[in-house]
């Protein structure tokens, strides 16, 4: 009997647990941490869906935090600017699980029951895609700060915009750089990818814009998540090819260099599109990081004029005083989607709550909208295979030199000199 | 030439990480009748608390192993009761409710381990990290290799413990019939604790030496619950030879596939030769197992 109780009480614990984790790690709306919890009509209800679990719960976080530093920080000026009066915003979060199935649900029940005005958009380019179709149907407009998959715009969503130029008007930024750019620049190139709609991307985008140059790839393979690496890069090293570029996320990213040099292996270049940005890659590999090529759209070095934040500079500090890290361009991308959502009421003149003809007319307001912001001139494309994408700004080659992020191209562009070939491991 | 042996050298390396997961996992199966959910996570804890101490204290995760071991060894010891409560003579379906208890644990111990040590990449950084051994032209990853060798050495005293003991007749007794060795006078929950201790312990060491080979991540423990599951069917459930040949020859196939067909592929083929192994041999590849 006694053995009993003590299981009726071990069982009961755990449950409570079980529910205290659960409620604090995957909540769904609860933790609307910003603005005062006001009467409705009051607030702008914001929902914010990413991953915020699963495999891509780190970039999730990141984008996360981009939110919620423009969440802060408008509220922290009294508010959105509609008419003679301030409106707050209120963020609504739901967890898309990195699963792009989970996401379209989490979305629907966002918009249905929290009854969110409008959407700040996922990390991933996958459950965007998920998630864009629900957003047509209830006609809520989103803004992704991160999904950078052309497959999104060619879709031609009306209720979606993503703030991050798709990887096809990014990626052969730093090819350029290293083939063109730099003298006796790659002739040979080996792409790997992991099987994602923005990996994937990624690496179509290396390898035409490679080809486009009469760069020779030796090796082009897309493999499914959770790959080991080293099989790969040891054939790889077999080619021997001028560049290794890889797509991914920072996760493989970090698998790809401690394969490549417990094998011994140091192409003269690794190209690696998004993830060398995120401070956790540089933290993790330290001097293993140097060197590395990227491609971006902004870094913390630029020095741009914005009417929030005043310049790129003053929220470079905001954000590094909150969340401890330097943001990359993604954190900042979404920091940008929630300033182009305040330009867009204050234009539109609503009041919360939005109504269908509202929002309706906001995506008018977005088309036409150019805002200068901390990440540059903003607007969106209204027509083409980029259509509500961002296309206002120019790619950035990027590399870590000295354990920041440094822009080596291009060429007009460039605050420092590319490094090519990279030092040996054992000479950095 | 040189491509060939490097791949075999790598698929033999993959298979010794395959054989540090799955050598307790079929132990805990052989003689708890339990499939563990939790494989990964246990993986996953481990990596993480040995990034912690090991950061914390400067000690290299090596020499942390045994210290991993111990701790892990308690932690499931003073778990296994409440499993065991879960899966005893009175609940039908036993096997059915171990999943789901298990699976309960596993979403328990991501949930907690997310809320408590946030979502960050880690890396851990062992005296073999990035090091390799030269051999004409050909690279054998230290890390690695390594790993395979506390795969080989945890084998040896594994099946040096169960066939050279009293205590491992007694598992062994245990693992064939519960209650006609509980008749012989064997203290089967005794037994069962231990084994799922050892079970834990294991675990948590090959996750320390995974967190050092590849990342570290809260979510990071599905990825090794499915190659655990793998390598346990495609060796019999229960049967730990099975599992070193299993072991091997999914590292090898793995590299081959990899290397020579293409890497989109090695999921694909892995499934498709798991899928032949069950039809064709359901009790695995010694036909040892359950």
């Amino acid at each position: 009997m006694r053995k009993r109780i003590n299981f009726l009480w071990i069982t009961a614990f755990l449950l409570c647990l079980a529910l205290a984790v659960l409620s604090a790690g995957c909540g769904n709306k609860e933790a609307a941490t910003t603005g005062d919890s006001k009467e409705q009509g009051d607030v702008f209800k914001v929902g914010v869906l990413t991953s915020l679990s699963g495999a891509e719960v780190y970039g999730g976080n990141i984008t996360k935090r981009g939110y919620d530093t423009w969440a802060d920080t408008v509220n922290q000026k009294g508010g959105i600017k509609v008419g003679d009066k301030q409106y707050k915003v209120q963020m609504f979060y739901a967890d898309d699980q990195s699963d792009p199935a989970s996401g379209a649900d989490a979305v629907e029940r966002m918009i249905t029951k929290d009854k969110v005005d409008f959407i700040l958009g996922p990390y991933t380019s996958g459950v965007t895609l998920a998630a864009a179709p629900i957003c047509e149907k209830y006609k809520v407009p989103m803004i992704t700060g991160s999904a950078e998959s052309p497959m999104i715009w060619q879709q031609k969503f009306k209720y979606t915009f993503g703030t991050i130029p798709a990887v096809n008007l990014t990626a052969s930024y730093p090819v350029n750089t290293l083939v063109s750019d730099i003298p006796g620049g790659a002739k040979t190139m080996a792409i790997l990818a992991v099987n994602d709609a923005f990996s994937k991307a990624v690496a179509e985008s290396f390898k035409a814009t490679a080809e486009k140059l009469g760069v020779k790839v030796v090796k082009y393979d897309i493999v499914p998540a959770g790959t080991d690496f080293t099989p790969l890069l040891g054939a790889i090293k077999g080619l021997n090819p001028d560049v290794v570029a890889v797509g991914g996320h920072e996760k493989e990213h970090m698998e790809v260099i401690k394969s490549a040099k417990s094998l011994g292996f140091l192409p003269k270049a690794f190209l690696m599109h998004y993830g060398v940005t995120n401070p956790d890659f540089v933290k993790n590999l330290g001097k293993d990081a140097e060197a590395v090529y990227g491609a971006s759209t902004w870094t913390s070095d630029l020095d741009i004029a914005d009417a929030l934040f005043e310049s790129s500079k003053k929220f470079v500090e905001t954000y590094k005083t909150k969340w401890g890290d330097e943001p990359d361009y993604t954190a900042t991308g979404c920091t940008v989607a929630g300033e182009v959502f305040g330009a867009a009421l204050e234009k539109l003149g609503a009041k919360p709550p939005l109504s269908e003809s509202d929002r309706e007319a906001m995506v008018t307001v977005l088309e036409d909208i150019k805002v200068d912001t901390l990440y540059g001139a903003t607007s969106f494309a209204k027509e083409g295979d980029n259509y509500h994408n961002n296309t206002g700004l120019e790619g950035l080659t990027i590399q870590i030199q000295g354990g920041a992020v440094k822009i080596v191209g291009p060429k007009d562009k460039k605050l420092a000199e590319p490094i090519y070939p990279a030092p040996a491991w054992d000479k950095r | 030439m040189e491509l060939l042996i490097q791949t075999i050298i790598n698929g033999l390396l993959i298979g010794g990480i395959y054989i540090t997961i799955s050598a307790g996992f079929t132990l805990c199966f052989g003689v708890l009748h339990v499939i563990d959910f939790a494989v990964g996570e246990w993986v996953m804890l481990g990596a993480f608390i040995t990034f912690i101490i090991s950061t914390s204290t400067h000690i290299d995760p090596f020499l942390l192993l045994p210290l991993i071991f111990v701790m892990f060894f308690i932690a499931g010891y003073l778990l296994q009761p409440t499993l065991q409560r879960v899966i005893t003579k009175n609940k039908s379906n036993a096997l059915l409710m171990a999943l789901a208890f298990t699976f309960g644990i596993s979403v328990l111990f991501k949930g907690a381990a997310l809320t408590i040590w946030g979502f960050n990449e880690r890396n851990l950084v062992t005296i073999l990290s990035g090091k390799s051994i030269s051999l004409l032209g050909i690279n054998i990853p230290s890390l690695r290799l390594g790993t395979f060798v506390f795969a080989i050495i945890i084998t040896i005293v594994f099946l040096w413990f169960l066939q050279k003991t009293r205590f491992g007749l007694a598992v062994r007794a245990a693992a064939e019939r519960q209650d006609v060795a509980g008749l012989m006078g064997i203290d089967s929950n005794m037994i069962n604790k231990v084994v799922y201790a050892i079970y834990t312990g294991l675990t948590a060491c090959s996750g320390a030496l995974i967190g050092a080979i590849f990342s570290i991540n809260t979510e990071m423990g599905v990825r090794y619950t499915i190659f655990a599951f793998f390598v346990v069917v495609a060796g019999g459930l229960g049967s730990i030879e099975g599992a070193i040949v299993a072991g091997i020859l999914l590292g090898l196939l793995n590299s081959f596939i990899s290397v020579y067909i293409g890497g989109q592929y090695v999921f694909l083929v892995l499934f498709l030769f798991l899928y032949l192994i069950l039809l064709a041999k359901p009790k695995g590849l010694l036909g040892k197992g359950w």
